[in-house]
């Protein structure tokens, strides 16, 4: 197996192994602390894939502000254990996992299925490792301009926004 | 053979692949899960999921699109993320709880 | 101007009349009311003459005038136009109703003047005027139709007008409600009629009535005049429909001069009269509609004998004339029924004036027995009363004479006709003579009978001329119908009437005709003349006698007929049987549906629907359960679904 092959399949491993603790732990902060994990294996996965800016941003906005986000607030709920983790319900408990189930196999039988797959992985090979964070820039600031400006007005309301949520006195229903 | 290929040769399918369980997951999380601050990084499980793969067709595609597409995408991911938790705190300051089960407000 | 505009101006100012009394209905003020009405029945009344002047101007072939106005009804080959016509009938109508009218108008002034709905009174009097125009001179009989109903509404509207007394309220409804009974029978006469002939327009129906008449019941022309005829009893108080026209009289008195006396109720003779080929085709209705007019005829009389209200005499004897008018169009005398229409009008509503002078002058007092020797009171009533009570006798040369008289011989001699008909005739003649000289004699002459209190006085001018143009009327109105045998003896004055009337009037077919009616049977007539008339003076003298010489023989001649007397006393329990035998039974009936149908069955049915809706709400409502994984839930389900459609195609 190339060292290309046993990345992937370490990284991958490792996602999917986050990913699923972070479903089934009890306790939020571990679950917290397994998305943190996730957060840098995609980063990871991004760099095999040759993004390697996307990669940087990946790690520094994800698993630096957001993940570090929800820790901060988890801290400030203060909670031991769960009490009712999951869903009640048998029934419908079997319901949701049946429908992720069946979901996540048509979408890989349909991945696996589609012919039209099978040039892409002639392709593959060709992957040049082009100065992709060059051909990135251009295409936000001269093409999509209008959108990173958007993006950061958006930005600019969340951050108020979030400072008036915290800031008010509870809503409607206030007493 | 057919078997050794696939183990070997890393093709667009296999990050298609981990892209769906990790998207299937996410989704699970937020069907199963009861707490707000779960349910909310499920989500941001299933945004992950969406961002490997729009970077794996990037990548066989050779389209830099895609990429752009991922900026936009954490960037509102953040920001709802942002939200989202000043909204559970906000929630939490008046209920004094982030179960679930004690919000069935919509209830008919 | 033309004769279009002419009838529209006819028609249209007692509307306008109406319109303008109605707007201002919460008024007192009874010298406008009174005007405005007066002055628009009598526009109308010019209108009119002008109208049968031109009639009389034109050749004898053309004597018809039509209006149409806007098509009113086009469905498929069923039309319908706003169309009148005046023609040698109507024009003799119109001026009937828009000459008396007036008078009554004119009388009404003075009668109503301290009624509080005095303008609402003249509102519904012009209505009814309107109404009455259209009747008579619409060209088809669904526009007549129109005018029926109309009638039937004001005639409810003007009985009931008193409306907080609830028996003249009831007496209102039960006019009306009779009116309805007859009136179906009228639709479905039209109904059969239409569907035999493809055409409601009368000229038409009569143009395409068969000329060889129907010798079966159930023809389509006898069913379909039958019906109609049975309409005619419910508008005009024959026997078995009349039973509203005696309660009627709970109605302020004028209304009762213009509507039961003078044009409402003859217009179901008229009915007949304009379409008289129709029913000479139909021989076996021509049968039951003189029946039924000489049944009437005597029983509404022998009634009359014994009633003790001025007005329900009079209502009584408008009964009785009637049904002389239905016993003459019966026997297919479509001229003296005419006639005899016209007369009657002149001195039934002269009387029923008069009665209104009488009770006006009582102060509101309609019990005979509490009157008598009024002649010195009020002069003038009585000496126009007294006119009016020789025509309706028959005395000679008045106007009720000839016009009675005419009726009698063709009830006698015409093909159509019978001798029973003719003695049933002379029977009423003698007890039509009896109790209106006992009318008389109990109001105005001999002894005064009236209440230590009450003052009499004559009425107004605005009351009296009227009275006395009526009663000029009724002493020379009979000269224009002069029959031939007794014309040839006064100058050779000519039947005008019959020469009018004849280009309208279908003779009977000539194969009925026998020997009999081709001989001249001049000394036949007059003796049957000379019979009933010295018959009906002999009872006239006879109630003199009774009630002026010899007071006490009435009450003995009551103890001696007892049971019998009863019987005639209350109406022969017409009424009662009435109430006993179809209204009661049809209230019960209403009550139990409402009772086992309406609240058992109905209301059940529309709760179970609305339970049903609310069941249904319930099962809709466990889907909300406010829990949001559940809602994320269906939405999973959902794209699987989808997802699923859309990779398996």
């Amino acid at each position: 197996m190339s060292a290309d092959a046993f990345l992937f399949w370490f990284l991958s491993l490792l996602v999917l192994v986050s990913g699923l603790s972070v479903v089934l732990l009890t306790n939020p902060v571990y679950s917290a602390l397994c998305l943190a994990m996730t957060m840098v294996g995609v980063s990871a996965l991004f760099v095999t894939l040759n993004a390697y800016f996307l990669a940087g941003v990946q790690l520094i906005v994800y698993a630096g502000a957001v993940m570090v986000l929800f820790v901060m607030v988890l801290m400030l709920f203060d909670l031991k254990h769960e009490t009712q983790a999951f869903t009640r319900g048998k029934i419908t408990g079997a319901i949701k996992i049946a429908s992720v189930g069946i979901l996540a196999g048509l979408v890989v039988g349909a991945i696996t299925i589609g012919k039209s797959l099978e040039n892409i992985k002639a392709v593959a090979d060709n992957a040049q490792a082009a100065d992709t964070t060059k051909i990135l820039s251009e295409n936000l600031f001269l093409k999509n301009v209008f959108g990173f400006e958007a993006l950061g007005v958006l930005l600019l309301v969340i951050a108020v926004g979030t400072v008036a949520l915290s800031r008010s006195k509870g809503g409607t229903h206030a007493k | 053979m057919q078997s050794s290929d696939i183990l070997s040769t890393i093709g667009l399918e296999h990050y298609l692949v981990v892209s769906a369980i990790l998207f299937a997951m996410g989704m699970a999380g937020v069907l199963m899960r009861r707490n707000l601050i779960v349910m909310m990084m499920s989500i941001e499980l299933m945004l992950n999921a969406v961002n490997l793969s729009f970077v794996a067709f990037s990548k066989f595609n050779n389209n830099s699109e895609a990429q752009v597409m991922v900026f936009f995408v954490m960037t509102i991911a953040a920001a709802e993320a942002a939200v989202g938790l000043a909204l559970a705190v906000a929630i939490f300051k008046r209920f004094k709880e982030v179960n679930i089960r004690f919000f069935e407000h919509l209830k008919g | 101007m033309n004769h279009q505009t002419l009838i529209a101006i006819l028609l249209l100012s007692p509307l306008i009349g109406f319109l303008i009394n109605g707007l201002r209905y919460k008024s007192t003020n009874y010298v406008i009311a009174g005007t405005v009405a007066t002055l628009a029945v009598a526009t109308s009344f010019v209108c009119a003459i002008m109208l049968f002047l031109g009639l009389v101007d034109a050749p004898v072939e053309s004597r018809r005038l039509t209006a149409d106005f806007f098509n009113w009804i086009a469905v498929d080959n069923f039309k319908i136009n706003a169309g009148f016509v005046v023609d040698q009938i109507s024009a003799i109508m119109i001026l009937i109703i828009t000459g008396v009218g007036s008078l009554i108008h004119l009388f009404s002034i003075g009668y109503m003047h301290h009624d509080k709905g005095v303008t609402k009174y003249f509102a519904y009097l012009n209505l009814f005027v309107f109404n009455m125009l259209i009747l008579v001179l619409g060209d088809s009989l669904l526009t007549m139709f129109v005018g029926w109903e109309g009638v039937g509404l004001c005639s409810y509207l003007l009985i009931g007008f008193w409306f907080s007394d609830s028996a003249k309220a009831a007496a209102g409804m039960k006019a009306f409600i009779t009116n309805r009974i007859g009136d179906g029978a009228f639709l479905l006469g039209m109904f059969i009629l239409f569907m035999t002939f493809g055409t409601l327009n009368m000229y038409e129906l009569n143009a395409l009535a068969p000329t060889t008449v129907e010798a079966s019941w159930l023809g389509a022309v006898t069913l379909g005049t039958l019906l109609l005829f049975v309409g005619a009893t419910g508008k005009s108080a024959q026997i078995p429909l009349y039973v509203w026209l005696p309660d009627a009289m709970a109605g302020p008195t004028p209304v009762s001069a213009l509507i039961h006396a003078a044009t409402m109720v003859t217009a179901g003779v008229y009915m007949i009269i304009r379409l008289n080929p129709l029913f000479i085709a139909a021989p076996n209705t021509m049968m039951v509609i003189a029946t039924i007019g000489a049944a009437t005829a005597v029983l509404a009389a022998t009634i009359g004998l014994t009633q003790y209200d001025i007005k329900k005499v009079l209502a009584y004897s408008t009964v009785s004339q009637l049904g002389y008018m239905f016993l003459a169009v019966g026997v297919g005398a479509f001229g003296a029924g005419m006639m005899h229409l016209m007369t009657h009008a002149f001195f039934k509503a002269l009387m029923f004036l008069g009665s209104g002078s009488v009770i006006h002058g009582m102060h509101e007092e309609q019990d005979i027995r509490k009157m008598g020797g009024l002649k010195k009171y009020m002069p003038i009533t009585h000496a126009t009363f007294f006119m009016g009570w020789l025509a309706i006798i028959g005395f000679p040369l008045f106007s009720g004479f000839f016009s009675k008289d005419e009726i009698l011989w063709k009830a006698f001699s015409s093909p159509r006709g019978h001798e029973l008909f003719w003695v049933a005739g002379v029977i009423g003649a003698v007890l039509t003579a009896f109790y209106m000289t006992r009318l008389m004699a109990l109001t105005f002459w001999g002894q005064s009978r009236v209440d230590k209190n009450v003052h009499p006085h004559e009425s107004t001018a605005l009351m009296t001329v009227p009275l006395i143009i009526l009663a000029i009327l009724s002493v020379v109105g009979g000269f224009v119908g002069v029959p031939h045998v007794i014309g040839q003896y006064l100058g050779h004055i000519p039947n005008f009437w019959e020469h009018w009337l004849e280009p309208v009037i279908k003779a009977i077919p000539a194969n009925e005709m026998t020997a009999f009616h081709s001989e001249n049977h001049e000394a036949l007539e007059w003796s049957l003349m000379g019979t009933s008339v010295s018959l009906a003076m002999i009872s006239a003298l006879t109630a003199y006698m009774f009630y002026i010489v010899k007071p006490g023989a009435s009450e003995k001649f009551k103890k001696l007929l007892g049971p019998i007397y009863n019987l005639v006393n209350n109406k022969y329990f017409v009424d009662e049987m009435y109430f006993a035998g179809i209204i009661n039974p049809i209230i019960r009936q209403s009550k139990n549906l409402w009772q086992y149908v309406d609240v058992n069955f109905i209301d059940k049915m529309t709760y179970w629907t609305s339970d049903v809706v609310n069941g249904g709400g319930k099962v809709v409502r466990s889907f909300q359960t406010g829990n949001m994984q559940q809602y994320a839930m269906y939405i999973g389900v959902g794209l699987v679904i989808v997802l699923s459609f859309v990779l398996m195609r």
